[in-house]
């Protein structure tokens, strides 16, 4: 065992006794957290931190952290409170917070940097206190895509290559720091009987179950590519990821590919004591796909619902999950619809509640309680809408269990802003908050 | 001696010193190519090729690291792009065209496919300093990027006792390029080295037909001695037309392997920047018999460099095959050797045989030997 693989297998173990107890509440999403991160907000969230692209010509055109004050005993509630600029345009794309929920790492999938953001010494005024330069370099990966924490250390999914551009890509270990532990090049290989196609997108942990989803998206080549283009280029249109992958979690070995066609994307897992399954979504078949472990232990990947009308592409993007594990908002892009699927019957999801949001979404994040939706807008720079359709924000939604009444939107267009893509929730209770293991971590 | 004749006299000089340094490296065409031109003022040398290879794969010849040659010109899919019909650069940006492959690239005579360039060493800042595709801003730019990087230290001055510039810059990537020679083929086996076994009978009669009915020779020409495929000539075959003057074409969209969903142009209005026009030749003549007409590329190791045309439309040898025996497709600049050859589906596949007994031997030397290079970034 490599001296990296060993030191993760340890800090699980650690990790696995520390958070025993603490892991299970973690059903819900909010959004998609780790499982390993401390201090989920439970109650009414402060602010969300939307990772925005810059766009040339609109304010200072750079890719930025907006801080929305979301608090509605605030005098500043729905107002973009802070804009921190990174410097140019990079695809700005997907963020993850540490394990200690004290940084908040955000990536580029263009020129793959990725951003370290201190959000508990102000939460409401992030600080950019390091930038990773050199992944591509280190690793021979490109386009850091999900963030994902593990005990003092986070993982990284990328999307592409620095040999063609291409899907084949692979998982980087950071140490909460930033610095380089290790990589893991996806499965390109027959695993469990399916070949791997090399892709990825998404990660997802069941700690109890020793157990690591990935899924797989497409590479540089595709996702920084006009999707008119894409759509009509026969050879491109091969190139998308139709497997998920199980891995085992503490020597990071993949177990079992499976076959999951049309580009699965976000892994929502149901954390709930004694439950052995996740969900997730197929952006171009538009389906829902139940990956479950049978009585053998072994894992399958099952289809159960459509999403829209497949025929159409509505390119279903991003799903949230409820606490309970009862409900899934999926957002499809294409219609800018916003749809709720009761997966009560994990076999046969049913569609309850659609609702048009925009001329296109993207992301859906929902608060703890299930009472609050967040929307954003932006898909990827090259593949959003054009013209009029082109609409940018971030918008709040109340929940009563029928309907989803809109509080307000932010025009992240008329504020200067940019492409509004991925969202974390912040709180000011962050500040004071510590690692799982009672150390406090900080960026030298 | 007047002042600009002695200012001329030392520049020939300079050129000269130049082109003297390093270690030389004699080029042997393999069997069924001619002697590979080399220019007066641009011997290869190892330290020039060496050179020319470092930046070839370097992603810091971009702005912001993402775009080297080698991007779109990927060794292990024939020095082109096999998972692209048209290219891709800087930022996503969308690029008309596909990626030629630059197999035996030191042979053609036109560069692009439109040919507006002569030689390598100009060709070269082409696609350095468009935006659309490696994105530099400038000559000087680049030039001072290179200088500012600690790997290229002492480089350019060991290859050509100078430091960067643009014309050691071209010069560099135009040896390496030049060294991408690929022959020795089982065609070449067996037409010119008179191997009898080298190609199968279906194979053969490909090349019957090839050369006969199915008229692709008179194009992509094979000579006495050696064969390069190309007349180094423009040619309307309909691909270009369709592109440009088609109505609502319907496209057959794979969502996942075996399943597809048909999508017409116009359904895609509200996610396409508007696709950029391409007249082809005539772009650079203003002529116009030379509408959408496309340099005759050579087809050695064609079966390596799919998707097929100027525009990757046609992803497979078969249908190119096919496009050609229904004659291409109609319009007033259309080559007149283009019309309908009454194949029948044996000739076809003898006809597909043929051309895929046209790749050479060294390929994999020659990723073996790209492989050497680091992305850089």
């Amino acid at each position: 065992m490599k001296s990296s693989q060993s030191f993760l297998a340890m800090a699980l173990a650690v990790a696995g006794l520390v958070l025993g107890a603490s892991i299970a509440p973690a059903r819900a999403d909010e959004t998609c957290n780790s499982p390993y991160m401390a201090n989920l907000i439970k109650g009414q969230e402060d602010y969300v931190h939307v990772w925005t692209l810059g766009v040339k010509g609109i304010g200072d055109g750079s890719d930025k952290l907006v801080t929305v004050d979301v608090n509605p005993a605030s005098p500043k509630y729905g107002k973009v409170i802070n804009a921190l600029s990174v410097g140019g345009r990079g695809e700005a794309h997907h963020m993850g917070f540490t394990d200690d929920r004290r940084f908040l790492w955000a990536g580029r999938l263009d020129d793959s940097k990725i951003f370290i953001f201190d959000i508990a010494t102000n939460p409401a005024k992030p600080k950019l206190v390091r930038t990773i330069s050199d992944l591509p370099r280190k690793t021979g990966f490109v386009g850091p895509h999900t963030f994902y924490a593990m005990p003092g250390r986070m993982l990284v999914q990328a999307l592409s290559n620095t040999k063609n551009h291409g899907g084949v890509t692979g998982l980087v270990l950071y140490t909460n720091k930033g610095n380089f532990v290790a990589k893991y090049p996806m499965p390109t290989t027959e695993v469990g009987g399916v070949k791997g196609d090399g892709y990825g997108y998404d990660i997802g942990i069941n700690p109890a179950k020793n157990v690591m989803l990935t899924s797989s998206f497409t590479g540089w080549n595709n996702y920084m590519m006009d999707m008119g283009k894409l759509i009509k280029d026969a050879e491109a249109m091969k190139r998308f990821g139709n497997t998920m992958v199980v891995w085992d979690v503490k020597s990071m070995k993949p177990q079992k590919v499976l076959s999951v066609p049309g580009s699965p994307l976000e892994i929502r897992w149901s954390l709930k004591d004694g439950d052995n399954w996740a969900i997730t979504a197929s952006a171009l078949t538009s389906t829902l796909t139940l990956i479950r472990q049978d009585d053998k232990g072994e894992w399958h990947a099952k289809q159960v619902a459509t999403i829209g009308d497949p025929a159409k592409i509505p390119l279903p993007v991003d799903i949230s999950i409820t606490a309970d594990a009862k409900g899934l908002w999926v957002n499809t892009f294409m219609d800018g619809t916003l749809r709720y699927f009761d997966i009560s019957n994990l076999e046969q999801p049913q569609e309850t509640f659609t609702k048009v949001v925009g001329s296109q979404n993207n992301m859906v994040s929902q608060s703890w309680d299930g009472k609050r939706v967040y929307v954003t807008s932006s898909l990827l720079a090259n593949w959003d809408k054009k013209g009029a359709d082109n609409q940018q924000y971030l918008a709040l939604y109340h929940w009563d269990g029928k309907d989803l009444a809109e509080q307000w939107r932010i025009d992240f267009y008329k504020e200067k802003l940019g492409r509004a893509h991925h969202m974390k929730f912040g709180a000011k209770a962050v500040k004071t908050a510590e690692t799982p293991q009672g150390g406090k971590l900080a960026l030298e | 001696m007047t002042r600009p004749r002695r200012l001329f006299a030392i520049a020939l000089w300079l050129a000269g010193q130049t082109a003297l340094a390093g270690t030389p490296v004699p080029v042997k065409a393999p069997l069924g190519l001619p002697p590979v031109p080399v220019p007066q003022d641009n011997p290869l040398t190892r330290e020039k090729i060496d050179l020319g290879r470092k930046l070839f794969f370097d992603r810091r010849l971009s702005p912001n690291n993402t775009m080297s040659c080698a991007m779109c010109h990927v060794p292990e899919q024939g020095f082109t792009s096999n998972e692209l019909g048209t290219a891709i650069g800087i930022e996503g940006q969308t690029v008309r065209r596909s990626a030629p492959t630059l197999y035996n690239a030191a042979y053609m005579l036109r560069l692009f496919h439109d040919g507006r360039e002569f030689s390598l060493e100009n060709q070269v800042w082409g696609p350095l300093l468009a935006g659309n595709e490696m994105g530099n801003p400038a000559v000087g730019y680049v030039i001072e990027r290179i200088r500012g990087l600690d790997d290229y230290r002492g480089l350019f001055e060991r290859a050509f006792e100078q430091g960067p510039s643009m014309g050691t810059i071209g010069m560099a990537l135009a040896s390496y390029e030049r060294t991408l020679v690929s022959g020795n083929s089982r065609f070449d086996r067996w037409y010119f080295a008179k191997d009898r076994d080298a190609l199968s009978a279906e194979e053969r009669e490909g090349f019957r037909l090839f050369s006969g009915k199915a008229g692709c020779r008179a194009c992509h020409t094979v000579g006495a001695r050696n064969a390069l495929f190309t007349d180094h000539g423009f040619h309307n075959t309909g691909v270009g037309y369709a592109r440009g003057m088609g109505g609502d074409r319907g496209y057959r969209v794979q969502l996942a392997p075996g399943k597809h969903a048909e999508v017409r142009e116009s359904e895609t209005a509200s996610y396409s920047e508007p696709p950029p026009n391409d007249v082809g030749r005539f772009e650079i003549t203003l002529d116009p018999a030379d509408r959408w007409a496309y340099r005759t590329p050579a087809l050695r190791n064609v079966a390596l460099t799919a998707p097929y045309m100027h525009d990757g439309s046609i992803p497979t040898l078969e249908e190119v095959v096919e496009f050609y025996d229904k004659g291409g497709v109609a319009n007033d600049a259309l080559d007149p050797r283009m019309k309908p050859l009454g194949l029948t589906d044996e000739q076809k596949r003898a006809l597909v045989a043929f051309l895929k007994a046209l790749t050479g031997d060294n390929v994999e030397a020659l990723i073996r030997d790209a492989r050497r290079a680091a992305p850089g970034s």
